[in-house]
């Protein structure tokens, strides 16, 4: 069966701003149903991680300009969506209803920990450079590691975000382009 | 399609290992030293490390600059979704798996929260509305 554009519009399970990220966020789904494609980029392989974060519009802003994710969806306060590629990645923030509510015992989820995502850039220098110029914090300076040359990013809430360029002898699939790539 | 990779720091990767294939699904890819593992799901990707010394050679569990050692603690993580989110947390706890609360109904997903054995956070969640699925879009 031929996918049903108004899908599209069947989206937000919180309320939304009419803010032009959303717009835009529509629009792509509405373009990719037409053209007969699944809505990108959410597949059923789609990998979801969640991240927690004191300031949503700060984190949100983060994410999108400085590491080329794409708000989805925002509940002011409380929720957002966003994807880069096969990730989506879902900020809460700590005491808010759903998954930042407080644990039987009280204790309140918080941002931080070592855990994080691995964002593959092309050439790390220059991504570092371009995100360092915008002001971001890193907690360590670039590891040649095994296979990989890497680098914690801290987002503004403290949590740890990779960055990783491969080396001799590392293979990937595509992905998407970010800031600090080479052209 | 692209893969998402995701470290977890782990206090023991072989236990770890042992966790994340034996009971959520997990394959593994390559496990080439005791303190790193890679292992798939979909297009996720978990790499999991333990915390080593300056020194060696795998860079992404090293201390820090400081000297602020990695370790598992934290709430961020990544999510499973399910589609019978009881009988599978049935499952788990038969299987001796902890889990950090219990089941949380928020306003797309049923949630809950399970604990590695080393105490890392990974969310189990059953969509309640079409539009928190992955499965069907």
């Amino acid at each position: 069966m031929a996918p049903d554009p108004l899908d599209a519009l069947r989206l937000p399970i919180v309320p939304v701003e009419p803010r032009p990220e959303f717009a835009d966020a529509l629009l792509r789904r509405i373009g990719a149903a037409r053209a007969g494609r699944a809505p990108e980029p959410a597949g059923p392989q789609a990998a979801t991680v969640r991240y927690f974060v004191d300031d949503l519009d700060t984190a949100i802003s983060f994410y999108c300009r400085q590491l080329g994710f794409q708000e989805e969806v925002r509940s002011p306060g409380a929720f957002a969506m966003l994807y880069r590629g096969s990730l989506r990645l879902l900020l809460s923030v700590p005491g808010a209803p759903g998954a930042g509510r407080a644990l039987p015992d009280g204790t309140v989820p918080a941002p931080g920990g070592w855990n994080r995502i691995a964002l593959q850039v092309a050439d790390l220098a220059a991504a570092v450079a371009a995100v360092r110029d915008a002001g971001a914090r890193f907690r360590d300076d670039i590891v040649t590691g095994v296979g990989v040359r890497q680098i914690v990013l801290l987002d503004p809430s403290g949590n740890p975000v990779e960055l990783f360029e491969p080396t001799a002898g590392y293979h990937e699939r595509s992905r998407p382009r970010m800031r600090g790539d080479r052209p | 399609m692209s893969t998402v990779s995701v470290r977890y720091i782990v206090s023991d990767v072989d236990e770890a290992i042992a966790f994340y294939c034996g009971h959520l699904g997990f394959a593994e890819q390559m496990h080439p030293d005791p303190a790193f593992a890679m292992l798939t799901r979909g297009d996720l990707r978990l790499v999991l490390v333990s915390p080593v010394p300056p020194g060696h050679p795998g860079g992404g569990s090293r201390p820090m600059p400081d000297g602020t050692k990695q370790r598992p603690e934290g709430w961020n993580r990544f999510m499973l979704e399910v589609s019978d989110l009881a009988g599978t947390v049935d499952a788990l706890r038969r299987d001796g798996v902890r889990f950090r609360n219990d089941i949380v109904t928020g306003v797309g997903v049923k949630q809950i929260l399970v604990d590695d054995p080393s105490g890392n956070p990974v969310e189990l969640f059953e969509p309640i509305r079409q539009e928190a699925r992955l499965a069907d879009r």
